[in-house]
């Protein structure tokens, strides 16, 4: 009754492709949702950093509600409700893709307004005094600093969100969690293979941290570091 | 409630919505739950991080570590069928969900409350020891009455991420609003498409979340500890 069989799962080829394929299409997904969650984060918080009208009202309400709703609920609709709705048809990789992007954004235009309230006012003075024009004050001396002060937490929100992401199984996506709960389907042998995928989660997570990290030192050489 | 909800917005529209309302109130069972649990045992092992002994410092750090890194979906997954299949009994989803996620509070909330009794300065402890406190007394006396200050913001923030967090307790066979809707979603019935029940149900949640996020924002302003503890449980 109490007896391991880890081999179940690692004697067999199919098992360990899909287990292969889970971890390819989880990271795939989730770096390339975080890059386009990043972009549009960037255009959120400076709307509301600037207070553009209408805009800045606007991109509230949406980091406000993304943040305060469940993940999957968010998903569940942008795979289920959406294409329903405006009738369109994509693959369960693109849902998932445009489901963890909106989600993303809304936690990294957090992190990142707070990075732009706290940039000290003498350096965009400084630049202005420079005769810098506004769209190269940005690129060249508020982004930079900003970036490299939130840095930090934007690394853990990620890995956070990396470890919320076995939901995209749900709406039929192959990832990770997707062929443990198939392999679970096969064998029975459920708390092996939940293990296992407990342990590759957690390896991914801390690979993602060791490449954050070497990626902070290398683009952020310059900062000050206590 | 049923035959309002039904006189004012119709046939399925009415009961669907009484289900999703009824069904919520397990989903803030369960958080409660979750969040008295995790509270609990998230301060035995707070006490165990700041305590004297290596070893017993050494365990809750592992503990949090450990469940901070372990997804919360595998939590569920582990204790909702793992450990059943692995015992060869069931267990009720009730259970399983209470301890998956009474286990995940406990880690977060460990963090977030060894941060706020860490950044009470250490000469604080010198000056109780310097009275002939002993730990306990200076942890009653002294200690806590500043942690708390510090603590309060992102423990109340914590806890939306815990309703958050029992929407997955469905994948286990958990009867909250997420199952509950997820069925009124499938069910081939007009008026409860998917595009209408699930933008409700994030209506429902975010009823719950917004009041205590917006909560967690006052306290952090009123009580000044904006940015005093390491932003574990922002999310």
């Amino acid at each position: 009754m109490l007896e391991l069989r880890f081999f179940e799962i690692y004697r067999d080829a199919d098992f360990m492709w899909r287990l292969a394929e889970g971890v390819w299409l989880s990271v795939s997904l989730t770096v390339t949702a975080a890059v386009a969650g990043f972009l549009v984060a960037m255009g959120l918080a400076v709307v509301r950093n600037a207070r553009v009208p209408v805009l800045a009202l606007l991109s509230t309400c949406y980091v406000e509600f993304i943040r305060n709703t469940p993940l999957i609920v968010q998903l569940f609709f942008v795979a289920f409700g959406l294409p329903l709705l405006l009738g369109y048809s994509w693959p369960f990789w693109g849902h998932a893709l445009l489901g963890l992007a909106l989600n993303f954004s809304a936690y990294f235009a957090e992190i990142l307004r707070s990075g732009l309230m706290a940039i000290p006012k003498g350096q965009i003075e400084a630049a202005e005094a420079l005769g810098l024009r506004r769209h190269v004050r940005f690129i060249k001396i508020v982004a930079p600093q900003v970036i490299a002060s939130v840095y930090p937490s934007l690394t853990s929100q990620f890995i956070f969100l990396f470890l919320t992401t076995g939901v995209i199984s749900e709406i039929g996506v192959e990832d990770l969690t997707h062929a443990g709960v198939f392999i679970d389907s096969r064998t029975f042998r459920s708390f092996e293979v939940f293990i296992t995928l407990t342990l590759l989660y957690v390896a991914i997570a801390l690979t993602f941290k060791a490449c954050l990290l070497a990626m902070d030192r290398y683009f952020f050489a310059w900062k000050v570091r206590q | 409630m049923s035959d309002l909800l039904v006189m004012l917005f119709g046939k399925p529209m009415g009961i669907m919505l009484f289900q999703l309302l009824s069904a919520t109130q397990y989903t803030i069972y369960l958080s409660a739950i979750a969040f008295a649990g995790g509270g609990l045992i998230g301060g035995l092992v707070t006490l165990a991080r700041i305590s004297g002994q290596k070893h017993l410092r050494r365990f809750a750090s592992g503990y949090i570590w450990c469940f901070q890194s372990v997804p919360l979906l595998m939590l569920l997954f582990l204790s909702g069928l793992g450990v059943p299949r692995l015992m060869g009994q069931d267990v009720d989803p009730w259970i399983s969900a209470m301890a998956s996620l009474t286990i995940y509070a406990s880690a977060y909330l460990a963090e977030v409350w060894r941060g706020a009794i860490q950044s009470i300065p250490s000469g604080q402890w010198e000056a109780g020891r310097a009275l002939g406190m002993r730990f306990f007394a200076i942890l009653r006396a002294i200690i806590l009455p500043q942690a708390l200050r510090v603590a309060l913001a992102p423990t109340v923030g914590f806890s939306v991420q815990i309703i958050k967090g029992t929407s997955l307790a469905y994948i286990i066979g958990f009867q909250d609003l997420m199952n509950i809707g997820r069925r009124w979603a499938n069910a081939p019935v007009d008026g409860t498409e998917p595009f209408i029940v699930f933008p409700l149900m994030a209506l429902i949640y975010f009823a719950l979340c917004f009041p205590l996020s917006r909560f967690a924002l006052y306290l952090e302003h009123r009580l000044g500890t904006i940015g005093k503890t390491p932003p574990a449980a922002t999310a």
